[in-house]
């Protein structure tokens, strides 16, 4: 069979399903609807999902896009360990800088938990002891005032740059900058305050204060405060086109020499790198994804199986008209084609439509949740696809029941 | 050419169709064997239950014999498939019905259209080709009509034209008058007489004498057989 000729008579039964679906108007909407709400559905969770996805990169990436981070925390795996505890000092850190190809900037920090009090009102927030290159490293910006500088961590100034969520709280609309805080009953003088961040995984990234770490050594218990020069975490910052992978490896091959950590035995410390961080949280939002696409599925089960319903009914109303079209030289392929082109055509009619209502909704959630609901081109292109392929599936047992009808017997009937 | 050696159209050699209803099995056809050559008009009579309308299913290759052979164009159609026997109605046999089986909400043209759909036609084709025959019908000023806008004659005169469309070599018409008056009834005859005076075979299934009148053959069927098979005497001839 030639191929125009093929064409020619799918278009042909493309215009009898249509004359077919307007005969039963009222009918055909109602069965539309079902696939369209599954559509509807399903494209809405795909499209949320994919916001999840890209929310939580986003996020990863506030954190500072190309780095890894030592916590001196003994690995999180069996094995023989000689340590209890785990161990970062600053001359790790000086020594991963000197010694790992790729590395852009260190950022070594001391962390504690400290209360921040200014004329009655206190805000309790994490306190990072920090050298100047954490703003480069974390990806962190200053929205006013100015940075910790390489001056204030020689002379452990008192000083602090306050996260935006902590300055509102303690200043409301007011400027904190030159105002004095006391944290741990230590005046200190704001000198900036960071730009917003948001939050990762429902930690507020913006709930914090930067003091140069030679101040939080001074003056804060810090956790990891055992040594002179401990350190609670490092952020190792690579450059551009850097392989992560290779650099974790690295800098594990320097801190094992430098603790003399015996082949085979773990080490005192965990490194983890942003790409890994994204590759976890990648797979929970697929999860997450997955989820919700499964859930809208049903509807969309539902709506097909609406179509095979409607589709033996019309077989059914249209026995005869079946069995005339036998009499007059259809094969059973021709009537089998007609009713399945027919389901496919409700079924892309109804999966355009809720591909139109999804894309409305989509913008109307990004406008109200503030959330990305990104409906991309592959998603309209498989949304059309998937609705003719419901049709197709859902619409065989009944096209191929009016195929296998006797003409006969299907003229015969009433 | 001498009869004896034209190949008949149609030939049944010991046809038999039976069914079981009710655990009881149904003779409906039991043994029939007869010719019907090209050019002829064969009524094809009987009371209801006779047996004529299942053979006339099995002679347009609508249904199958349960034994016996039936011949269509010196084709044995015993060993077709269904495709195959689709193919023998598409360009064969043009059919005509009592309730003129047209689809509705589809115009005229449209109907005519419909066995020019199966036999592959271009859409321009069939439309041209439809037109032609439902012009040559008397119908020109119908075509974009439903069934639902004509009278019971013109619908049977839009199913004539579509039995016809596809140039068959026999028209089949089951009781093609049953749903029409008296007046109607004799028009419609006419153009049978008309297309069979133009060298097309037709056999019409009829319980009616006076539509039997018409042809040139008259087949009598009775409990499943042929009873009578003689040439009509006293003709009617339409006007």
């Amino acid at each position: 069979m030639n191929i125009g000729r093929t064409v020619a008579s799918w278009g042909l039964n493309i215009a009898i399903a249509l004359v077919a679906l307007r005969t039963n108007l009222m009918r055909s909407i109602l069965t539309t609807l079902g696939v369209m709400i599954g559509v509807l559905a399903v494209i809405l969770a795909v499209a949320v999902g994919d916001g999840a996805k890209a929310s939580v990169m986003d996020s990863i990436n506030q954190l500072g896009s190309n780095m890894a981070i030592v916590f001196p925390q003994p690995e999180n795996k069996g094995g023989r360990r000689v340590v209890d505890r785990g161990r970062l000092t600053e001359r790790d850190a000086t020594a991963i800088q000197r010694l790992v190809p790729g590395v852009s900037a260190i950022a070594p920090q001391l962390r504690s938990t400290v209360q921040l009090v200014i004329q009655g009102r206190n805000s309790t927030t994490t306190a990072i002891g920090i050298t100047a290159d954490y703003g480069r490293v974390a990806n962190t910006e200053i929205d006013t005032g100015r940075f910790i500088a390489d001056a204030d961590i020689r002379t452990a100034a008192r000083v602090v740059v306050l996260g935006p969520s902590v300055a509102t709280k303690l200043f409301g609309s007011f400027d904190p900058l030159g105002q004095t805080v006391r944290i741990a009953r230590v005046p200190f003088t704001i000198i900036g305050v960071l730009e917003t961040k948001g939050s990762t995984f429902g930690t507020d990234n913006d709930d914090i204060a930067l003091v140069p770490i030679t101040t939080a050594r001074q003056r804060f218990a810090t956790v990891a405060g055992q040594g002179p020069d401990d350190l609670a975490i490092l952020f190792v910052g690579f450059e551009d086109g850097v392989n992560l992978a290779a650099g974790k490896n690295a800098i594990i091959r320097v801190l094992r020499a430098r603790n003399n950590v015996p082949k085979g035995e773990i080490s005192p410390f965990t490194v983890n790198t942003t790409e890994e961080f994204m590759k976890q949280s990648g797979t929970v939002t697929a999860v997450f994804q997955g989820v919700l696409v499964a859930i809208a599925s049903i509807s969309l089960l539902v709506g097909g199986i609406g179509i095979m319903n409607i589709m033996l009914v019309s077989v059914t109303e249209r026995t005869r008209e079946i069995g005339l079209r036998m009499a007059l030289g259809a094969k059973r392929s021709d009537i089998r084609n007609q009713f399945l082109v027919e389901a496919a055509v409700l079924c892309v009619i109804g999966g355009a439509i809720g591909l139109m209502l999804a894309t409305l909704l989509a913008h109307i959630f990004e406008k109200m949740a503030d959330f990305p609901a990104p409906i991309g081109a592959g998603t309209v292109v498989g949304a059309i696809l998937f609705s003719a392929f419901i049709g197709l599936a859902f619409g065989s047992y009944p096209a191929i029941r009016a195929s296998r009808l006797s003409p006969i017997e299907a003229l015969r009937s009433e | 050419m001498p009869a004896a050696v034209d190949p008949p159209l149609l030939e049944t050699r010991d046809l038999v169709k039976e069914y079981v209803l009710g655990g009881e099995t149904v003779h409906a056809v039991a043994g029939v064997s007869l010719k019907i050559v090209r050019g002829e008009f064969v009524a094809i009579m009987g009371a209801s239950g006779s047996g004529k309308s299942t053979f006339m299913n099995m002679i347009g290759a609508l249904d199958v014999p349960t034994s016996g052979h039936l011949l269509l164009d010196g084709i044995d159609t015993a060993a077709l498939s269904s495709d195959e026997l689709a193919d023998i109605r598409n360009r064969k046999i043009g059919f005509v019905f009592q309730q003129f089986n047209l689809l509705a909400r589809t115009s005229a043209t449209d109907n005519v259209a419909v066995p020019l759909i199966y036999a592959g036609l271009s859409g321009p084709e069939r439309r041209a080709r439809a037109e032609a025959t439902l012009r040559d019908m008397g119908l020109g000023d119908r075509m974009s009509h439903t069934p639902a806008k004509l009278s019971g004659g013109q619908q049977q005169r839009v199913a004539i034209a579509r039995a016809l469309v596809t140039n068959p070599l026999m028209v089949l018409a089951d009781e093609p008058t049953g749903a029409l008056d008296t007046r109607t009834s004799e028009d419609i005859m006419g153009i049978f007489q008309r297309l069979n005076d133009d060298g097309i075979t037709v056999i019409v299934v009829t319980h009616e004498p006076d539509v039997a009148q018409y042809a040139s053959r008259r087949i009598l069927f009775r409990d499943g057989k042929v009873i009578e098979d003689a040439p009509v005497v006293d003709r009617h001839r339409a006007a």
